[in-house]
């Protein structure tokens, strides 16, 4: 199949879902498909990911078409350069499709924070696709594309995945560039991968992953390798930290989670409990170091470098900057920005700051205790609960961070980690979340294919 | 720590963040409620560890020290609201002088 095929059938995909109202594509045209298609067509030789459609979480950004990172203070902003990512998927021979809806500067757990709208759960629209990735989850999820990359901060694109039941790819910390990833929050920032299977997942990140001189964060090692997914799982120790499976666990996610543990064991893992004692301060301690972290990076929004321009009452360049910001920023954007603000404030750095950096030294502290104990991988859930209502937590922020409450705490640590479906609870998706240790990204994927091949990730569990 | 109005009007002060008065309540009551959620880390002992902990490679891997850039598909000009002879163009600086 031709890619020019490909980009038609992926533009009348493209269209559907949004005339069923997913609202989860930003931008995305049939001439800039066509463009893109016409560039892989005349490529000498089809690259490992030849033709295959790739939506982007529009904070990735690109020269083709607009960033607004789900914000109003960068509505009409078109990137002068490619993100690093963007130019490797485009060099392996992949189709830059659409960049996807997400939650305003990839703030929120259920993308009902975009300045353009709420995405929609495609298999069930009163409930959100969670977030902050969620327009790349739903596209993946509804089959607009076979894979879509998403952003994670504090479990961006692990809690949607499971949500939309498709699979959802962190890799450890450095692993891919960020350069061309607007900045959230820089020590946690990675570009990461939705896709309809491990594969499809693992052979994405493959081809976008591997030092880049234009970030200084990526690990100087080569690209990682596509894994194939292991026979079985004889030989390792898979281990279930006791504090990520609660007495008051969703019944559907407990039974999601019963079914993977014996699949698991039939497939000769051995599973032992093992503890992660700090990892319950980890939602506490991302809400301290996250929004610290955004209030220095977003500072750069102010009217000046940025448009549109807000020239408040005074005339003045303050006017300029609050004003600017104050219009431009969306009110979970402005709590964080506050947040951060306050927490890194003279009188108060150490009582907040500090104290959440020394709390995220003792997380990650137990994860290296756990491995170095000899587990191989560990295993949770991906979330407490299956989707939620749209609206059910928008009121209530501290009651939406805990829809990110097993997934925050690797995120600290720079570990890899993937969520993948495990069955349906009432028709709502359930996933388990497989951790690995750094670096170990192959290895993950690889157990985690031999997991997909037993699971019956779309039946109901019991 | 409880956070009041003009603790919410200073912060926004610092943060350059122009707050609406109607928004004021609003904000006071959700800040209130995540500062006393992340307050549990007062539970986490001070001791044991070291207090810094960053994720990446141990050692930052250095690039050949020649001079380069990316190459830009258009330029400043084009991006920022207004812009002249190579500079960003601003109102009056008017009341930094105050910070």
């Amino acid at each position: 199949m031709t890619a020019a095929a490909v980009a038609r059938a992926t533009a009348t995909r493209l269209a559907a879902a949004d005339a069923a109202g997913l609202n989860a594509t930003l931008h995305w045209s049939e001439s800039l498909l066509d463009a893109e298609a016409a560039r892989v067509d005349a490529m000498p030789a089809a690259g490992p990911l030849a033709a295959m459609p790739i939506a982007l979480k529009d904070n990735i950004v690109t020269v083709q078409a607009p960033t607004t990172c789900g914000s109003r203070i960068l509505e009409g902003y078109v990137s002068p350069y490619d993100a690093t990512a963007v130019q490797r998927l485009r060099s392996a021979g992949a189709l830059m499709a659409a960049k996807a809806n997400m939650d305003e500067f990839a703030m929120g757990s259920s993308t009902e924070h975009s300045a353009y709208g709420r995405v929609k759960h495609p298999m069930d629209p009163s409930r959100v696709p969670g977030g902050s990735s969620g327009g790349s989850a739903a596209l993946v999820a509804a089959g607009v594309v076979p894979a879509a990359l998403g952003s994670e901060t504090g479990g961006s694109v692990r809690q949607p995945a499971s949500f939309c039941g498709v699979v959802g790819v962190k890799p450890s910390y450095g692993r891919v560039s960020r350069f061309g990833l607007v900045a959230f929050g820089s020590s946690l920032d990675c570009i990461s991968v939705f896709g309809r299977t491990v594969d499809h997942a693992a052979r994405v990140l493959s081809a976008m992953s591997g030092h880049d001189p234009l970030d200084s964060t990526t690990l100087d090692r080569p690209p990682m390798a596509v894994p194939a997914a292991l026979p079985d799982l004889e030989g390792l120790r898979i281990g279930l930290p006791r504090e990520y499976f609660p007495a008051d666990l969703h019944p559907g996610v407990a039974a999601g989670m019963e079914r993977v543990k014996q699949a698991i064991r039939e497939l000769g893992a051995e599973l032992v409990e093992v503890s992660l004692p700090n990892s319950k301060f980890a939602v506490p301690t991302y809400y301290i170091v996250a929004p610290a972290e955004a209030a220095a990076n977003l500072a750069r929004y102010d009217g000046v470098r940025y448009g549109p321009r807000k020239v408040g009452p005074g005339g003045d360049i303050r006017d300029v900057y609050q004003t600017t910001r104050g219009e431009g920023f969306g009110p979970e954007v402005q709590r964080r920005i506050l947040i951060g603000t306050y927490v890194l404030s003279a009188g108060y750095y150490d009582a907040y700051y500090r104290k959440a950096q020394r709390t995220r030294a003792r997380i990650a502290d137990d994860f290296r205790r756990a491995f170095t104990g000899g587990v191989d991988l560990l295993l949770t859930p991906t979330t407490p609960t299956p989707a939620f209502r749209a609206g059910e937590k928008t009121e209530d922020p501290v009651s939406m961070y805990l829809a990110d409450i097993f997934v925050c705490a690797i995120s600290l640590a720079g570990l890899p980690a993937l969520s993948i479906p495990v069955g349906r609870s009432e028709g709502l998706p359930v996933g388990a979340q497989i951790i690995a240790p750094f670096c170990e990204d192959e290895r993950m994927l690889a157990a985690a294919g031999a997991v997909e091949r037993v699971v019956a990730a779309t039946e109901e569990v019991r | 720590m409880s956070i009041g109005r003009d603790d919410v009007i200073h912060v926004a002060k610092l943060a350059e963040l122009a707050v609406k008065d109607e928004d004021l309540t609003r904000l006071v009551d959700q800040l209130n409620r995540i500062v006393d959620y992340v307050a549990q880390l007062d539970q986490v002992p001070a001791d044991g560890t070291s207090d810094l902990f960053l994720p990446g490679p141990d050692q930052v891997a250095l690039r050949p020290d020649v001079p380069g850039s990316v190459p830009l598909a258009r330029p400043p000009a084009a991006m920022a609201p207004e812009f002249a002879d190579g500079f960003f163009l601003v109102p009056r600086h008017g009341a930094m002088e105050d910070l």
